[in-house]
């Protein structure tokens, strides 16, 4: 047991080092962050950093921005990705791997040279300047989480769902009570990557932001960055907030790993 | 249909209800009132504030017209305005644009020529701006830009190491061969051949080549002339360094400095003898390196060569073709472009004023840096990016071709020979595409 | 494995297969058609142009590729610094994901917090993992020098400095990001059911057959899923190198997205980078479909429904 800890810790203490470094440079004075040699405990410790990151720009207002729209994307990927991974995995149907080929196909164009023709669509649908093109392919289900789902969903069995089908339930009947369950790690995983990109996403909010009252984080944060340099106190003490619910919806995510009910209904 | 599937279709029109909700949200009620014109500027931080206090100010002062600025964080919003321009999502003035990058949009007839409204603002471009720009903000002979701000370059050294090395802190170097030597005495290494310390090493072959007499582009014969023997002797003179300062080493001493923005700046600690700066680095000077004794000098040019010489690049002010408000528009850019507002912006943040009459204000004229700064932009040798559409692309393979010679160790002339080759195709093609022949 | 379907293929049958199949796709395909075809398709034409991005595209069929083949200095370099991460950076990732979810599967106390640890280095921005990875990689006084220093090499590498070392140290880097590939691995790994441990064990099987016989196979899904969108993104890589070295030192971080990004945004020539991105496209297709073709060997569905 100790040694397990051991090991654990040890290699713990490397992977914990950049987020210490980040949290101790925005602690610096922007003399000392690129001292050579570094300055390992920041003195004198700059508290006033992170209030500064929470008032020079409206903090809460571009979280809470980030949030509504991290809430339609976790929503619309998990709905529509988990319906789509069904029908990929579990509905023997003409046309399926076509479907899942061209999935895979359209994960590997890079988006660069689709970006102007995106744009265009949603001039065209005169969304530019909402959030719209950000709130609402999501539900339309995302390449990535399809993928993941339809691994996950052809791990499970089929005993259960032929028996129900069998008792006369529907295609729906067995998706939404039978294999959804039994892919909760799956479910999570996949709402858990949806939210931490979209909270992250920074090139789909530059361009199609255009009021400030709209702007999310991750824009927002762009405003300690200037011509001559960053004010980078500041700008590691707003990345280090930004960071905060991602880690704490990872802690509670991953707990639900730990009691994720299996198969048989084992434990823990 | 089975009723089961009204959970999934009730999810579409969900979805649809917030966004029209968002939409209701992002859409400000429509005003009678002031005409709008948005303002994107590429500064944040410290000069955002200084913009909007210039805004609010123009705003109070005209009340028909209202300046709505918005801040597109310089190098991030670089692809947002190319799709803007792209999608035709261009706001009515922006700030957001390099000099580099000018010739690029203009020649592809997206930004709006300003000469008629200069006359009818009685504005004479020419006897109110500094000499380099009246070239740099041109293309193909209109005016395309203003500016509020310039550069000017110059080296900065060390007094105290030119005395400890045996050279005369009074008598800076004046010519290429005479920096050199300087540099050489002031470099200093270890016994394992690791540097203490070094004189100065030239970056920037664009702008050496042009201080020693060469150009990039020819406009009286429309020719790339990237191979002119003037480049080739200035990339000759950045290699000749190398004799006695080994690249790798330089490089790896590099990689040891302090932002220059900090009391550890390689030229506050004595890690370079002579710094290639600008004018903004009085400020840096006086912050963080309070106890250097410092003079200054121009870059130095061979006999037939520049002296004297600047590069000036930045942001400049452009009004898209696309906006329906030029008139406003321009109301704005040419209140912005006075000497009040000039004035106050360059004072604050430190740039030389592109406008010869700011550069009397008391601000300019009492610092001596600032003074001498000021004396090179009313210089005839400035020099801004060429009015060709594919500069960004030329300036950045010069950085490579530099690169190749400098620290991969190839020859000079072949290296510009070869850059000159691939130009002058790369030219052909863009003219072909803005149907220029 | 219920044969009752095979039986059921009448017609009917069939046909609502079929409408369910689509119905459940819909979402996918309504995208797809809405948002995904025009850009798609558009890109294939700018390819077939030369086209800035401001004026209308103009014709010039393959002229980029043959550009791209026989007249682009960069473009072969892109490709090797790009197919060198793949092939190195694309196991290593695997591995590295695959031992360090492994490690943390345990019933040990406190695990959920090591787990976040560990994922920890995923959430901070490139921006300062950049920095911090600027200090690690200093040739003179960066930790990771000093340690070689004083392990006795004499001279140690310069990382970013180095066209040879550069490539080695941006891997180096990529480890940190093995939070993400984790957590997909650990959601499997959890899944698989105690029942069949129990099984192995009855049959007296020791923690390496258990290994071996029940957890691979069991999570051989999740490392196809891994293998592929690890692959299709290395072949992507490119914001570290932007953010970082701006394709150097001497080209050797130039990475062929970088290229594209280049050309595209800074070029001017969106038809040459829409060029570059369908040859990338090509080139990544057929290792995706060679890695399903071989998954048919090593990947197991205990839920297929064939």
């Amino acid at each position: 047991m100790v040694g397990k800890h051991l090991l654990l810790a040890s290699i713990g203490l490397l992977f914990l080092f950049p987020f210490y470094w980040l949290v101790s440079t925005a602690l610096k004075p922007d003399t000392q962050i690129f001292q050579m040699p570094p300055a390992w405990v920041p003195n004198p410790l700059m508290w006033e950093n992170y209030p500064k990151a929470l008032t020079d720009i409206p903090f809460f207002l571009y979280a809470l921005n980030t949030l509504k729209i991290c809430t339609c994307s976790v929503c619309g990927t998990v709905l529509a990705s988990s319906l789509v991974a069904y029908s990929l995995a579990k509905i023997r149907w003409p046309g399926r791997n076509l479907v899942f080929y061209s999935l895979v196909a359209t994960m590997i164009l890079p988006a660069q040279v689709t970006m102007i023709p995106s744009f265009m669509i949603f001039k065209w649908l005169g969304w530019i300047g909402t959030m719209l093109p950000l709130t609402v392919p999501p539900f339309l289900g995302g390449a990535f989480s399809i993928f993941l789902l339809r691994q996950f969903f052809m791990t499970i069995p089929n005993e259960l769902s032929d028996a129900a089908r069998i008792d006369g339930c529907d295609e729906f009947g067995i998706y939404w009570r039978i294999v959804m369950p039994l892919a909760k790690t799956g479910i999570v995983t996949v709402g858990l990557f949806a939210f931490i990109g979209s909270w992250n996403d920074f090139l789909g909010p530059l361009l199609y932001l255009n009021d400030e009252r709209t702007y999310t984080l991750s824009i927002g944060l762009q405003k300690f960055v200037s011509q001559h340099g960053a004010e980078w106190g500041k700008l590691m003490a707003a990345s280090s907030l930004m960071a905060m619910p991602i880690v704490v919806l990872f802690f509670f995510a991953q707990r639900v790993f730990v009691k994720g009910i299996v198969m048989t209904g084992s434990k823990e | 249909m089975t009723p089961t599937y009204q959970q999934c279709r009730g999810v579409l029109p969900l979805s649809l209800l917030t966004g029209l909700g968002f939409m209701a949200m992002g859409c400000g009620a429509n005003k009678g009132g002031p005409t709008e014109i948005t303002y994107w500027t590429g500064w944040s931080g410290h000069e955002f504030g200084i913009q909007q206090g210039l805004v609010d100010q123009f705003n109070r002062t005209h009340p028909g017209i209202h300046v709505r600025l918005i801040s597109q964080f310089g190098n991030s919003g670089y692809q947002k305005v190319r799709i803007a321009f792209a999608g035709d999502a261009t706001p009515d003035l922006m700030s957001t644009v390099w000099a580099d990058e000018l010739a690029d949009y203009a020649q592809r007839g997206v930004l709006t020529p300003l000469d008629d409204y200069l006359a009818r603002s009685k504005r004479d471009f020419d006897k109110e701006y500094v000499p380099a720009l009246r070239s740099s903000l041109r293309v193909d002979g209109k005016i395309y830009a203003l500016a509020v701000t310039t550069d000017t370059s110059f080296i900065v050294f060390n007094k105290q190491i030119f005395r400890e090395v045996g050279l005369d802190p009074n008598r800076p170097p004046t010519t290429p061969d005479e920096l050199l030597r300087a540099s050489k005495a002031c470099t200093n290494t270890r016994p394992d051949g690791g540097l203490i310390r070094y004189g100065f090493r030239p970056s920037d072959l664009r702008t050496w080549a042009h201080v020693f007499g060469g150009d990039w582009y020819d406009p009286s014969t429309k020719r790339i002339t990237a191979n002119d023997p003037h480049n080739v002797e200035a990339l000759k003179w950045m290699c000749a360094f190398n004799s006695f300062l080994d690249p790798r080493r330089a490089e790896a001493f590099q990689a040891t400095f302090g932002n220059e923005k900090t009391t550890s700046g390689p030229f506050f600690v004595g890690k370079i003898a002579m710094w290639q700066t600008g004018e903004w680095a009085g400020e840096y000077l006086k912050r963080y390196g309070p106890n250097v004794e410092y003079g200054y000098f121009p870059l130095p040019a061979p006999p037939g060569g520049r002296p004297n010489s600047s590069y000036v690049n930045g942001s400049v002010f452009v009004i898209p073709k696309a906006s329906s408000h030029k008139k406003e528009a321009w109301e704005f850019l040419n209140w912005l472009t006075q000497e009040e507002p000039v004035r106050i912006f360059c004072s604050t943040i430190g740039n030389v004023p592109p406008l010869v009459s700011v550069g009397e204000a008391p601000r300019f004229k009492n610092d001596p840096l600032f003074r001498f700064a000021v004396g090179l932009s009313r210089g005839k040798t400035g020099f801004g990016p060429p009015g060709i559409s594919m500069w960004s692309t030329y300036s950045s393979e010069i950085s490579r071709a530099e690169e190749k010679a400098t620290i991969g160790g190839e020859d000079p002339k072949a290296v510009l020979d070869d850059l000159q080759k691939r130009m002058e195709k790369e030219f052909a093609e863009t003219n072909e595409d803005l149907g220029r022949g | 494995m219920s044969r009752l379907s095979h039986h059921r293929s009448n017609s009917a049958g069939e046909r609502r297969a079929l409408r369910n199949g689509l119905l459940f796709a819909s979402p996918w395909l309504i995208g797809l058609t809405v948002f995904g075809l025009y850009p798609i398709l558009s890109s294939l034409y700018y390819s077939l142009c030369s086209y800035d991005g401001i004026r209308e595209p103009r014709w010039i069929g393959l002229h980029n590729y043959h550009k791209m083949f026989f007249e682009d200095e960069l473009f072969y370099k892109a490709l090797y610094n790009t197919l060198y991460m793949v092939v190195l950076g694309v196991p290593l990732s695997i591995l590295c994901g695959l031992s360090v979810a492994l490690l943390l599967n345990q019933k040990v106390k406190g695990i959920a917090v090591y787990r976040t640890i560990y994922y920890l280095p995923s959430v901070v921005p490139v921006v300062a993992s950049s920095i911090l990875w600027l200090w690690l990689l200093n040739p003179d006084i960066g930790l990771i020098n000093v340690g070689l220093q004083h392990l006795g090499i004499k001279n140690p590498p310069t990382w970013l400095g180095d066209p040879v070392w550069s490539k080695p140290a941006l891997l180096m880097m990529g480890i940190w990001g093995v939070g993400g590939g984790m957590v997909i691995y650990l959601a499997a790994l959890q899944n698989v059911s105690e029942t069949l441990y129990e099984a192995a064990s009855l049959d007296g099987a020791g923690s390496m057959l258990k290994f071996r016989n029940v957890t691979l196979p069991m999570i051989t899904p999740v490392i196809l899923f891994n293998l592929i969108t690890s692959l299709i993104g290395t072949f992507q890589y490119f914001t570290e190198a932007y953010v970082m070295t701006s394709g150097g030192p001497q080209d050797s971080t130039t990475f062929y997205a970088l290229r594209l990004f280049n050309s595209a945004f800074q070029d001017f020539h969106l038809g040459y980078a829409s060029a570059m991105a369908w040859v990338l496209f090509i080139l990544t297709l057929v290792c995706a479909l060679v890695v399903f073709k071989s998954s048919l060997r090593w990947v197991y569905y205990d839920g297929e429904v064939k």
